[in-house]
């Protein structure tokens, strides 16, 4: 399935297309727009305005979509937090790895094009998804 | 430039908004106007807020605007910057609080109004001169909470 979002990619985007490709749709395949009058008929538009995933009464697009697959996995909930305070800096959550985040993939953004962020960012999101499921199994910080 | 209407009743979107609004540090140009430094993230942020008032039955516009003489310019510049330099000055009068207490609190102190300088600091786009003199004081609330001798 082809998916589209706004092109310049940070931390909800990023977390979102890791999301969809890990846990709902295996071969999706990522579109960059400018606006979202140029999402192709056949692609899904996510966190981009006026679409089904995206900010939905404070939530962010990472935590609509959560909601959206019906998808309960904690592990999931507590990388939304993160996403959630990285990207909408409300303190919402108490997730200190958002800060770190949030530099990393506005870095990346510097750097690289969209398809360079989700190379790299995809495997730090698996990371992150690890070390919280490592958390949560144990009830206490992994070694 | 995030131009607003949203209905007197309900109070709960409008409470949300402009606290939203505070957050982000725009500067408000006019009755339902506000204004950032246009970048990628602002545009972006600004886009969410005006959904929000679509959402709560109001309407909403983001807009590029440029002012037409450079005086109109500077004289948004030294709003925003203004409003920057007063949230610092607070948290300068709150380390100088904060040195006074005792060790705990002054530790406690710390770690919040570090936060607040950070916090601060991302909605700061024409830093003052009272940004450094923030960072200043918090870097003389840090050594106070070191140099002291345990009672």
């Amino acid at each position: 399935m082809r998916w589209a979002t706004r092109a310049g990619i940070h931390i909800d985007r990023a977390a979102c297309a890791w999301l969809i490709r890990r846990f709902v749709d295996r071969d999706a395949e990522f579109l960059f727009v400018g606006d979202p009058a140029e999402v192709p008929a056949d692609a899904t538009p996510f966190d981009m305005r006026g679409v089904v995933l995206g900010h939905v009464g404070g939530d962010c697009s990472f935590e609509t979509i959560l909601r959206h697959f019906e998808l309960t996995d904690p592990v999931l909930w507590r990388i939304a937090e993160i996403v959630h305070v990285a990207d909408l800096d409300d303190d919402r959550f108490d997730a200190p790895e958002a800060a770190g985040l949030d530099v990393l993939l506005r870095g990346l953004s510097m750097t690289g094009t969209d398809e360079q962020t989700l190379a790299v960012s995809g495997p730090m999101f698996d990371a992150l998804y690890e070390y919280h499921r490592r958390r949560t199994l144990l009830g206490r910080e992994p070694a | 430039m995030l131009s607003y209407r949203l209905p007197r009743e309900p109070s709960g979107p409008r409470t949300t908004l402009w606290r939203r609004l505070k957050r982000l540090g725009v500067v408000q140009v006019a009755d339902g106007l506000v204004a950032l430094p246009a970048d990628a993230r602002t545009r972006e942020q600004l886009e969410w807020l005006a959904d929000d008032v679509l959402a709560a039955n109001g309407t909403a516009g983001v807009w590029l605007a440029r002012p037409t003489s450079i005086t109109q310019e500077r004289e948004l510049a030294a709003t925003l910057a203004g409003a920057r330099a007063t949230e610092y000055s607070e948290l300068i009068a709150q380390c100088r609080a904060a040195t006074d207490g005792d060790p705990a609190d002054r530790a406690r102190a710390l770690r919040r109004l570090r936060g607040e300088w950070r916090a601060i600091g991302r909605r700061d786009f024409f830093p003052p001169p009272e940004r450094e003199q923030a960072a200043a004081a918090l870097r003389h609330l840090e050594t106070s909470t070191r140099a002291e001798p345990v009672r």
